[in-house]
């Protein structure tokens, strides 16, 4: 079992690398005139550097020399700095995680009491106008809510919200941190739909016919609601919505300067730097994949008849 | 704008080819100006490496500018002075030139070691890597002019010419680099860790790079020419341009090394702060296809140039910080032509150019020669910030359908962008910039040797006249000669029309008013920081 996960796991990862780097090729540039510019960079020059480089000439020839690196674990460098792409995203890693998991979290915090609320008995308009409150928030773009934010803590409040590492540690510093987590937790998208989906699935555990048994005799609901109606809901959820988050890191990591996966994969992404969009997808990928596996586990636990279908 | 490769070899508006004495060095400046303080300086984006063999952007040549010398400098007033040489002769065929190396000046000291005497080898080590074919370096072409070098002794190193060239002197302005520098002697990649943790022998060292990355670099207490005043140089990368004001406004860099032209109004009203002009040497110009026969009609480009209204746009869309231009010369060259005007905003004048090339005016109004309409399209590439580019394209769009034009619009992302103009020509006219350096040489734009992939002449433009007068410009040993020269080439293509030549922005730094004595140089910025300071009161 846990054989046959690992491999499909490392399947993926070799196709997920297959296709981004085909899409790298078809799409138009060359990650070696970053390298040639600032120099009048006729054809014959380019040829030049791919062989000072010793790069292969073919396109599927770069890629099973990657691809081979990869096997022994060499992720190999960037184009652009000569760094090891490896130290690069065990380095700018963490702050994206940080960036990631806790956004998720903040999205959490608003989605599961609106759910909550709405599906309880006494719900009425306040709810109606919480979930309403929650769509419009979802509709909300990312970077948009990032700028007004930065304008507003700015005019308002009167504090430059980024921070610096050489400069003296700011009063409050460890709030500014808060604001791109916040931002991301609430624009990432997804707000109204783990609302909806929390919202419809509790509704529906709770018409079941064991609740309403429960209910009858007087159990408590909520326990006996809380593992179909809630816990496998959200696993699904934030299973599902992982890749959004990342996505949206991206921007949000733009517009706070954040030094994180999200600002070196857009600048690789400008200058081809294949390497370290590989390096970047692979690691985005393999997250998505272990967030599905422990959906998949949480199941199991929940339900041990899913374990062995 | 765009900026597009620094396209030509460096060529200086003086030439001084006497010998100059060397001033005696200090310890420090002696100059009654106080050290201290620390100026953090914000750039739009990070540089890729910080050695300045490899580096191809403006970002690390502004550091390498602070971590390096040359065996020549330049002074504010564009004059060469000596650096790691105390003097030089030329012989008398303008061939050789024999250096004498100063006797004083020491490597940064690496973490452990002591400091190493710079001397004759380093100058042969850092010619040799940068010619090594596996080195991958804009400098390359720039030094092909050079024949051979030799070490005479220890401070002394003589290069042969392959032939006597103009303002020779101004091109050994290139970086020297240590022999003991880089982990591979024989050539220089970017994998080598040199290019992110370098030595020199320039006023600042570099320290480090932080989790943010910004990279820290310190007085050199050992500069030859005394110790820089100011302790501290911190580069701070932004993602986000619309945020670097803002972060000046709030103190947490203290220098722009350009502002948005967006923003100067905010900081013009800021007493704190100072906004100095620098010229860019730069213009930006809409570029046409003259394989489209529309567009190989001179009139027909004439006309287009005339139907624009530059001023308008210029003052509209950049708060008129800038010059209407007429020719192919970086402004404030010594090469451009005063002379001669910009073509004049003058619809009537487009539509009679129009008619005069076949074209009569359509059922819709429209302008049209048997039958077919003249319509172009225009490509341009996306940039962040491109409000103000948006509205330069809107706006000729509009300027165009007034004189009978249909212009298409299309925004290509850069690289994209950059394959269909430069490799597949597939546009009819492009709005873009390019940023020289101190040269005058624009045979790469406009010779028609330079027509086909990847090479400057996009627009395939080809007239003998100007190939001859770009020659004649290249091969002439005399400045006034070539002065004469490049000021027919200017009025030629200026009448030739292969470009609308747009404008030139006045670029401007902003900076705390702390600072003092700041002197900038155009494009490499940081040449004269040493002489900078922070009075002690303001040293926080």
């Amino acid at each position: 079992m846990a054989a046959r996960e690992l491999a499909l796991t490392a399947l993926l990862l070799v196709g997920v690398s297959l296709v981004v780097f085909v899409i790298l090729h078809l799409s138009p540039g060359d990650p070696f005139s970053v390298l040639l510019e600032g120099q009048g960079s006729g054809h014959a020059v380019s040829t030049s550097v791919r062989e000072a480089l010793g790069v292969p000439t073919t396109w599927y020839g770069r890629y099973l020399a990657w691809l081979g690196n990869m096997a022994h674990g060499n992720l190999g460098t960037s184009i652009r700095t000569g760094v090891p792409v490896a130290s690069e995203i065990a380095r700018a890693g963490p702050s994206t995680l940080y960036l990631t998991l806790g956004s998720l979290l903040v999205t959490l915090l608003l989605a599961v009491p609106v759910a909550l609320y709405s599906t309880s008995r006494t719900a009425g308009a306040l709810a109606r106008a919480l979930t309403l409150a929650v769509y419009l928030v979802s509709a909300v773009p990312v970077f948009w809510l990032g700028y007004v934010v930065i304008y507003l803590v700015i005019h308002r409040f009167g504090v430059f919200p980024l921070l610096s590492a050489s400069a003296e540690p700011a009063r409050h510093g460890w709030l500014y941190g808060l604001l791109p987590i916040v931002v991301l937790g609430v624009a990432n998208g997804t707000v109204s739909e783990v609302t909806r989906h929390l919202r419809g699935e509790i509704g529906r555990v709770l018409t079941e016919d064991y609740i309403r048994t429960a209910r009858a005799k007087g159990a408590p609901v909520w326990r006996h609601a809380f593992k179909e109606g809630f816990l496998l809901p959200m696993t699904e959820m934030i299973a599902a919505k992982i890749p959004f988050v990342i996505g949206g890191a991206i921007i949000v990591e733009q517009v706070f300067n954040w030094p994180g996966l999200g600002r070196m994969a857009w600048q690789a992404a400008q200058d081809r730097d294949f390497p370290v969009i590989l390096g970047i997808a692979l690691v985005a990928a393999a997250f998505v994949r272990l967030a599905s596996l422990l959906r998949s586990v949480i199941y199991a636990g929940v339900n041990p008849r899913t374990a062995t279908e | 704008m765009n900026r597009l490769s620094r396209i030509a070899p460096l060529i200086l508006t003086l030439a001084v080819l006497a010998t100059v004495p060397a001033l005696s060095p200090a310890a420090s400046k002696n100059d009654g100006r106080p050290d201290g303080g620390s100026l953090a300086y914000g750039e739009y984006g990070r540089p890729a490496t910080l050695d300045p063999i490899t580096s191809n952007e403006m970002i690390s040549l502004r550091i390498t500018e602070l971590v390096f010398n040359g065996l020549v400098g330049i002074d504010e007033k564009q004059v060469i002075i000596p650096e790691l040489a105390e003097r030089w002769e030329v012989s008398k065929d303008g061939r050789t030139y024999t250096f004498f190396l100063r006797k004083d000046v020491r490597w940064h000291p690496r973490e452990g070691e002591g400091p190493k005497p710079f001397t004759a080898e380093d100058v042969l080590f850092t010619y040799n890597i940068m010619m090594h074919p596996k080195t991958i370096t804009p400098l390359k072409v720039r030094y092909e002019f050079i024949e051979k070098v030799e070490k005479v002794d220890d401070a002394t190193v003589r290069f042969t010419l392959k032939r006597p060239i103009l303002n020779a002197l101004a091109k050994f302005t290139f970086k020297v680099i240590p022999a003991h520098g880089p982990a591979n002697s024989q050539f220089l990649t970017r994998e080598d860790p040199f290019v992110r943790s370098p030595i020199g022998t320039g006023p600042y060292t570099v320290k480090g790079i932080t989790a943010d990355r910004e990279i820290v670099l310190m007085a050199n207490e050992d500069y030859f020419k005394g110790r820089p005043h100011i302790n501290k140089f911190v580069s701070r990368p932004f993602a986000d341009q619309n945020i670097m004001t803002q972060a000046m406004m709030f103190n947490a860099i203290d220098m722009l090394v350009l502002v948005n032209p967006r923003d100067l109004p905010e900081l013009q009203g800021d007493k704190r702060f100072v906004l100095q002009p620098y010229n860019a040497l730069s213009y930006a110009f809409f570029g046409y296809n003259l394989r489209n026969p529309l567009l190989a009609d001179k009139r027909v480009r004439r006309a287009f140039t005339h139907a624009v209204n530059r001023q308008e746009m210029l003052d509209s869309f950049f708060n008129g910080q800038g010059t209407i231009i007429s020719g192919p010369f970086a402004p404030g060259s010594w090469a451009y032509n005063l002379d001669v005007q910009p073509l004049p905003h003058d619809p009537a004048k487009a539509v009679a150019l129009l008619k005069e090339a076949g074209f009569s005016a359509g059922p819709d109004g429209m302008m049209q020669k048997d039958g077919k309409p003249l319509a172009l399209s225009l490509k341009v590439p996306i940039e962040k910030e491109s409000e103000a580019v948006k509205r330069v394209v809107l706006a000729f769009q509009n300027y165009l359908k007034a004189v009978g034009v249909t212009v298409k619009v299309e925004f290509k992302e850069w690289q994209a962008w950059k394959d269909a103009v430069f490799v597949e020509h597939d546009f009819d006219v492009i709005l873009a910039s390019w940023v020289f350096d101190d040269s005058a040489d624009i045979s790469s734009l406009f010779h028609s040797a330079e027509i086909g992939g990847w090479k400057n002449n996009f627009g395939g433009y080809s007239n003998p006249e100007v190939d001859g007068l770009i020659v004649e410009s290249k091969l002439t040993l005399d400045h006034e000669k070539r002065r004469t020269i490049n000021r027919k080439l200017h009025a030629l293509l200026a009448e030739e029309a292969p470009y609308t030549f747009l404008w030139t922005l006045t670029n401007y730094s902003g900076y705390h008013k702390k600072l003092r004595r700041v002197a900038i140089h155009p494009y490499k910025f940081f040449s004269f920081a040493d002489e900078w300071f922070i009075p002690v009161t303001e040293q926080k």
